[in-house]
């Protein structure tokens, strides 16, 4: 046993793989289930964690997308074109009910049409824009918008340091007395997101954040997929959840500004 | 003499894990003053334990920077009498913990139950087989409590750590998905079982083909918002695939921080005392009761710390060290068979069996989760018929996804050259299209099996070492080879799969390394039992030999289990803590006679 051969194999599983006798059976059972078997098996809502992520998206999808935004679809228009609210780049603004598009996961926002549409993510009106858009328009707009990068908009006015020290703490290593997850856990340690599911907090709106926070506590907003936002916001006072949107609005996110 | 001596407290409890933090919240609840000695540091899930920072593979799987460290307190070992120990210079072969929470920080979350049969194991086989079953050579003995008298304190542990699961047998009615052969559950998981993965979904398939009764692993990664009943919220498992060798950031993974030492560290009755080495426990003039213990503390300072209960939560292995240099109870001797302390130690029968799925069936195995994965019980215990068999026990196959990290996470179908460019390909090849399983076999004791102290090594204190001597019994290799092969089988029939390769570390004509992780499943060395003569505590996990002494934790079993030990151990510890509380507190004494 050479110790190269200790270091790949001994560590392989969580439980030892450490070959002191190894016994090798070759089998073939390809072609034992139709192929209609085997996809039904892989669509298994238990196999799949809930997510699906779809191919690269081809210049077709992104032209769909940029029409969509702009209000052209297949039943008459969303009734509001999304540039409307959100711009032509997805930058939004600082009003609260208009987060920022540019540059999210392209699923993330596929899913949350889907889930407007349906009514999981409740939003009187986004629930309707979305109920008027194909399966195909979703997808498009929001692999358009996926792709879209747009400068920040500064954030305005005065804000209390304390206030940013404490958003930037329950941020980095939430708060073991509240017990409060840190947000880099799942967010990604600059808050870029991770993708496909989870959404950037870098440089989105403060309101909007803030507002989604007390969607979660009050359980009105609670599609994701392990439902942890939920338990996590009901953790949050008002305060920490202002503090922890103000503190990630003022983060630049690279990845979403243009190079 | 120690250099100062503090004023005396109700119960003095060495370690902060699981043990000893839930014998400190039962304890300071029911009006006792407790005092905990922990070795390590403080940490807490939410400031020590976030990713991305804590998803660091090299740093936690491989360095065990949440392990013990061995250069300052290790063990001699040996493979039997005839050989000179020697001292475990790198962890291997099992990992302890160290610090707040201990090895139940970094534990996958394992959660099971013994079964009935398990508890009174050679009653149990001599009366089925014969009372010649049992070969001389094997210590094999009853646990001297029953599961009925367990039940409540399983069912309690798992409430703490909102336990994911599918009951099997609820109230005695067996229910199609569940384990078939455990003993009846007097209420169903907190919460629902974990979703399996795609490897695991064709295993259930290709064991219920074969008859075989499988079903969803039971899981402390809790599967949706819990609350337990000490008050701890714990959220939704994201099944991110760092729970072995990791503390959970997520507030997913059930440990002692979050589910216990949260909920009591504000509390008058309780106080923890980190960076303190427990030396010694001290005796009475007339030995017959311990008067507290003698720590070391983070200045270097040696304290007396009188009280008037001390409660052993160490890790099993220092439980056993701890008593033997404190002079607790009768040190276990080999030659002549007599002595019960050190006596009995088991450790766990592991094999692995890897599968490999043409490029049709991917597996994602980066989605993990600690106890993820799908149970075949059926030839655990004494599930199947041992007659005709020449080996008692078994253990349990599982089609796991714990993880799938970069550095370790490497399968490659046997045939396949250990390095280089044929190596990377076979990597890239198969990282997707890979069924990943291990029996978890029990381990039966032996006359030959025990921990003592070494007569060479000793510890920065001057202490002797605590010495390991341990192979693995001829039982054990031909129980886990008869599992192995019953997973082959398996693993053959299922769809897709085109190589299966395997790898035994209790093969025949090998002996027990300490060097590859195996588990860290070291059980045994303070036995419980009725009969003083081969138990150090009794059934209560009350010392024999000094009655305010109580021993907790996988050091009480007098044989190892086919299942991990934290679930067992935690509902015996619950089980110690009733008779503590409703039986000794007020009327100090032995609970048994001798």
């Amino acid at each position: 046993m050479t110790r190269t051969r200790t270091f790949v194999l001994g560590l392989m599983t969580a439980v030892a793989s450490f070959p002191l006798i190894i016994l090798a059976q070759a089998t073939s059972n390809v072609g034992d289930n139709s192929l209609a078997d085997l996809e039904a098996r892989l669509s298994d809502e238990r196999t799949l964690f809930n997510v699906t992520v779809n191919e690269a998206p081809d210049d077709d999808l992104l032209e769909l997308g940029r029409l969509v935004a702009m209000g052209g679809a297949e039943n008459g228009g969303s009734g509001m074109a999304c540039i409307t609210c959100h711009g032509g780049a997805g930058a939004g603004d600082g009003s609260g009910a208009f987060p920022r598009l540019t540059g999210l996961p392209g699923w993330y926002s596929y899913k949350q049409l889907n889930d407007y549409a349906s009514g999981t993510r409740p939003n009187q009106i986004m629930s309707g824009v979305a109920q008027r858009l194909t399966e195909r328009e979703r997808e498009a707009v929001s692999a358009y918008y996926g792709a879209m990068r747009a400068d920040h908009v500064p954030t305005l006015g005065v804000i209390d340091q304390g206030l940013l020290q404490w958003g930037g703490q329950l941020a980095a290593v939430g708060s073991a007395e509240k017990g409060i997850p840190a947000c880099v856990n799942c967010h990604g340690p600059q808050g870029t997101g991770n993708p496909p599911s989870v959404p950037y907090l870098a440089g989105q709106y403060a309101d909007y954040m803030a507002y989604q926070l007390e969607l979660w506590k009050d359980g009105m907003r609670d599609n994701d997929a392990m439902n942890v936002m939920s338990a996590i916001a009901q953790k949050m006072s008002t305060e920490d959840m202002r503090a922890v949107s103000e503190y990630y609005a003022r983060v630049a996110n690279p990845l979403t500004v243009p190079e | 003499m120690a250099d100062k001596t503090l004023p005396k407290t109700d119960v003095v409890i060495v370690g902060g894990g699981w043990t000893g933090l839930t014998a400190a919240y039962e304890l300071a609840k029911a009006g006792q003053r407790c005092v905990i000695v922990e070795r390590g540091k403080h940490r807490h899930d939410a400031t020590s334990f976030a990713g991305p920072e804590e998803h660091d593979e090299l740093k936690y799987a491989l360095q065990y920077k949440h392990m013990m460290d061995v250069k300052q307190n290790t063990l001699t070992f040996r493979n039997n009498r005839r050989q000179r120990a020697l001292p475990m210079r790198r962890l291997g072969s099992f990992l302890p913990g160290e610090g707040l929470g201990g090895a139940g920080i970094h534990w996958n979350g394992q959660i099971w139950r013994p079964l009935e049969s398990d508890l009174s194991m050679r009653s149990h086989y001599e009366a089925r087989y014969g009372a010649d079953f049992i070969p001389d050579k094997l210590t094999i003995q009853d646990w001297g409590v029953t599961y009925d008298e367990l039940e409540p304190h399983f069912d309690f542990f798992e409430k703490v750590c909102g336990a994911a699961g599918f009951a099997g047998n609820l109230n005695g009615e067996t229910r199609k998905g569940g384990n078939p052969f455990e003993g009846p559950r007097s209420s169903e998981y907190p919460t629902p079982a974990m979703k399996q993965p795609i490897s695991a979904t064709l295993f259930k398939e290709a064991a219920e083909r074969a008859g075989l009764n499988p079903f969803p692993m039971p899981s402390a990664n809790v599967t949706e918002k819990y609350e337990n009943p000490y008050g701890a919220v714990l959220h939704a498992c994201p099944y991110c695939g760092f729970c072995e060798r990791f503390g959970c950031g997520y507030f997913a993974k059930a440990d002692p921080i979050i589910c216990v030492y949260d909920r009591i560290k504000d509390h008058e009755n309780f106080e923890i005392r980190f960076d303190s080495t427990v030396l010694v426990v001290n005796k009475s003039e007339d030995g017959k009761t311990a008067t507290g213990v003698t720590y070391v503390d983070a200045d270097g300072v040696e304290v007396f710390q009188p009280a008037d209960i001390v409660c052993m939560g160490a890790y099993s292995l220092w439980n056993v060290h701890l008593m033997l240099v404190s002079g607790l109870g009768k040190p276990y001797d080999p030659q002549s068979r007599t002595g019960t302390v050190g006596r009995n130690y088991a450790y766990q029968t592991i094999a692995a069996v890897d599968a490999f799925f043409d490029e049709t069936i991917t597996t994602n195995p980066f989605m993990g989760a600690g106890a993820l994965g799908t149970i075949v019980d059926d030839y655990n215990g004494d599930n199947f018929d041992h007659s005709g068999l020449d080996f008692v026990g078994g253990g349990y196959i599982a089609c796991k996804q714990y993880n799938g990290r970069p550095i370790s996470y490497q399968p490659t179908p046997e045939g396949t050259p250990p390095w280089g460019a044929e190596w990377k390909q076979a990597v890239r090849d198969n990282y997707l299209h890979h069924a990943d399983f291990v029996i978890h076999g029990s381990s039966a004791s032996t006359h030959e099996n025990y921990l003592d102290l070494d007569p060479t090594w000793t510890d920065k204190f001057g202490r002797p070492l605590l010495r390991m001597t341990f192979d693995f019994p001829d039982n054990d290799r031909r129980m886990i080879k008869h599992v192995l092969d019953r997973t082959i089988e398996i693993a053959e029939s299922m769809d897709n799969v085109v190589s299966v390769s395997s790898a035994n570390l209790a093969a025949e004509g090998s002996n027990y390394s300490i060097v590859p992780y195996q588990t860290t499943h070291n059980v045994g060395g303070a036995v419980m039992g009725t009969d003083p003569s081969t138990s150090a505590v009794n059934r209560y996990g009350q010392m024999w030999d000094h009655h305010n002494v109580f021993v907790f934790g996988a050091c009480l079993f007098p044989q190892n289990l086919g299942y991990n030990p934290t679930g067992p151990l935690m509902g015996l510890a619950y089980w110690t803590l009733e008779h503590m509380k409703n039986d000794y507190l007020d009327n100090p004494r032995p609970l048994m006679d001798a």
